[in-house]
């Protein structure tokens, strides 16, 4: 048992507050800074992530809960700041040529990217309820704002306008959600809400499904999962290519950490339930983005269906959780579940690091080329073979082909998911890994074997050009040796406790 | 598990009294009161002024910045107050909290005072 203390430690919130701090230093200096050195803002940002997360990692280790039970931090918090951390940092270094191309309002697009990715941080360590939801919106709310940041860009407002309708309509069923469970229970504590279920024996009461559901929705729509999945291809399309990379990655890896505390740790006596609920979501959300990608003629749209797929893959990990892991726990049971919880963090993180790599590439032809369409990708291999080779890594990374770290991600995921006996999903999966495959070659396709328009090299970018160096690095270093974050996915993952 | 409908009952008894509150005084106000309707009673009323136009016209966008400008401040006071009334029972804690707090809301205001939010074109 981890020592637990429930006092107003401070420190338990230091790389929340550190990144809060910046953000605001970020407004502060974008005032007086001039227009043709605000990138500066965006280097603050990055030092500014990397002292959150040497905070974070100084908390590392042990399990602290604090602030009364609403708040922990443990390993499996750290390692999703961790991510958020390295793919905000990734996608402001990627951002500043392109915000300084298309907007005036460089400073405040660099503080709200802070304040989101404070919004992450902060969901990766509640334990209860209501500031899950606070940290959800803080999260949602500066997300909207970047969706729709070239306001004078019609398909960027439209993409603003549509993340936050829709937004707004699952915080509501997610909102009703946690009402319904707050008042079966009494309580909004997570691990309380399992003590409560437990006690009370309301394990098949209507109304806790019907919480459940609500619940799962909102956060579905969170990690894009069909069938509230409606708004990606839109948002995706039409928000600043640098704030897709970031709802594609972090915002998506948020969703996922807050289903784990919430479905295993709160929902932990309904796990049959929603094991079977998230293994026809899974299955139908990876069939339903993978289909949908095929026939996509804009990258960004493309990557839209592409990310609704991965988080189908991802979700699998919920199917796979076996009941029993509380109070009765099963040693055997307890193992399976933790090798299921590493699997899906090392997956989310696999994902994310080529998932940036892969964006960094199309923000760049998007800088060069002005375009986001699948055809003026033709022949790039000729104009720009360095970015043209990262893609290619980092589109085989997503097919999933070794020696790429996405090969070991699937691999790891695919068998603990077929370890915990569902079998009919890994089958799902295999077929959809080699659907995918079509539309992430597509690209590779036009651009090596397609001919090129003109043959202008295109010019280079120093910080989108280390960020994407970097996580391309991470994906082919991470595929030939996956086992050191593995192995930290999994001391992680078997610290996982309420 | 034992649900203690009393308390829904004074929740019924709430929404029954509430909702008469407000239907009650409608149904009855047009059977007690006088009847004689002419033009100048039937105007729109609008502070005692004459209304001129009509409601369908472009405002001025300034507005929304004011108004969230204000916004800021008001929320800021439904904090001060309650802070204000128990502030003899806190310690220096409390006070650098709120130091902080106002500080963050400062940052904002010259945030929206550099960028002309104030200013009326």
């Amino acid at each position: 048992m981890p020592a637990i203390t429930t006092d107003l430690n401070i420190a338990l919130l230091a790389p929340e507050l550190a990144l809060a701090v910046v953000a605001l230093v970020v407004i502060g200096l974008d005032l007086v800074l001039p227009a043709e050195r605000k990138s500066l803002l965006a280097y603050l940002g990055v030092l500014g992530l990397i002292a959150a997360g040497a905070l974070a990692v100084g908390l590392g280790g042990s399990t602290q809960v604090g602030y009364a039970g609403t708040w922990i931090v443990d390993p499996v918090a750290i390692f999703f700041k961790l991510l958020f951390l390295i793919a905000a940092a990734f996608v402001l270094l990627s951002s500043i040529d392109y915000i300084r191309r298309r907007t005036d309002y460089q400073g405040e697009y660099y503080a709200v990217l802070l304040f989101a990715t404070t919004g992450m941080l902060m969901m990766a360590s509640a334990r209860e309820l209501i500031t899950l939801y606070l940290a959800l919106e803080l999260t949602s709310i500066s997300l909207y704002v970047l969706a729709g940041f070239l306001k004078g860009e019609k398909t960027s407002a439209e993409a603003g306008i549509k993340y936050l309708v829709l937004g707004a309509v699952s915080s509501a069923a997610l909102l009703y959600g946690m009402a319904l469970t707050f008042g079966l229970t009494g309580t909004t504590v997570l691990p309380d809400i399992a003590r409560q279920i437990a006690a009370n024996r309301v394990e098949t009461s209507p109304l806790l499904m019907v919480a459940l559901v609500l619940v799962a929705a909102g956060f579905g729509f969170k990690v894009a999962a069909v069938p509230f999945h409606l708004w990606v291809p839109d948002v995706y399309q039409g928000a600043p290519t640098p704030v897709t990379a970031f709802l594609s990655v972090a915002s998506k890896a948020s969703g996922f950490v807050i289903l784990l505390r919430v479905f295993t740790v709160a929902f932990a006596g309904l796990t049959p339930v929603w094991a079977g609920l998230f293994a026809v979501l899974a299955a139908v959300t990876m069939t339903v983005g993978n289909v949908g990608a095929l026939r996509q003629t804009n990258v960004k749209r493309l990557m839209g269906y592409s990310s609704i797929g991965q988080a189908g893959y991802a979700l699998m990990a919920f199917a796979a959780f076996l009941p029993g892991q509380s109070p009765a726990v099963n040693s055997a049971t307890a193992a399976t579940n933790s090798a299921t919880v590493s699997a899906l963090l090392f997956f989310l993180l696999a994902y994310a690091l080529t998932n940036l790599a892969v964006f960094a590439a199309i923000i760049h032809v998007s800088n060069r080329l002005g375009s986001d369409e699948l055809a003026d990708y033709a022949g790039l291999s000729g104009r720009a073979p360095v970015l043209s080779l990262a893609l290619l890594l980092g589109l085989l990374s997503l097919v999933g082909l070794p020696p790429m770290v996405g090969f070991w991600s699937k691999i790891y995921l695919f068998y603990s998911v077929f370890n915990a006996g569902v079998i009919w999903l890994v089958v799902v999966a295999l077929l959809n890994s080699a659907l995918a495959a079509s539309y992430y070659l597509r690209i590779i396709h036009a651009m090596y074997l397609r001919p090129a328009p003109v043959d202008k090299p295109l010019a280079a970018d120093a910080p989108l050009g280390l960020a994407l160096a970097a996580s391309v690095i991470a994906v082919v270093v991470l595929g030939l040796l996956p086992s050191p974050v593995f192995q930290a996915a999994a001391s992680a993952a078997a610290n996982l406790r309420p | 598990m034992q649900t203690d409908w009393g308390n829904w009952g004074y929740v019924a008894l709430f929404l029954l009294i509430a909702t008469g509150f407000a239907f009650i005084p409608l149904v009855l106000s047009p059977l007690i009161r006088p009847r004689n309707p002419n033009p100048v009673k039937q105007a729109t009323y609008e502070c005692g002024i004459e209304t001129v136009g009509t409601s369908w016209i472009r405002y001025y966008a300034g507005f929304y910045v004011y108004a969230l400008v204000f916004v800021v401040f008001d929320v800021e006071t439904i904090f001060l107050y309650p802070w204000a009334v128990a502030f003899g029972l806190l310690n220096w804690f409390a006070l650098i909290e709120m130091a902080i707090f106002i500080g963050i809301l400062l940052v904002g205001l010259v945030y929206a005072w550099k960028k002309q939010a104030l200013r009326w074109w």
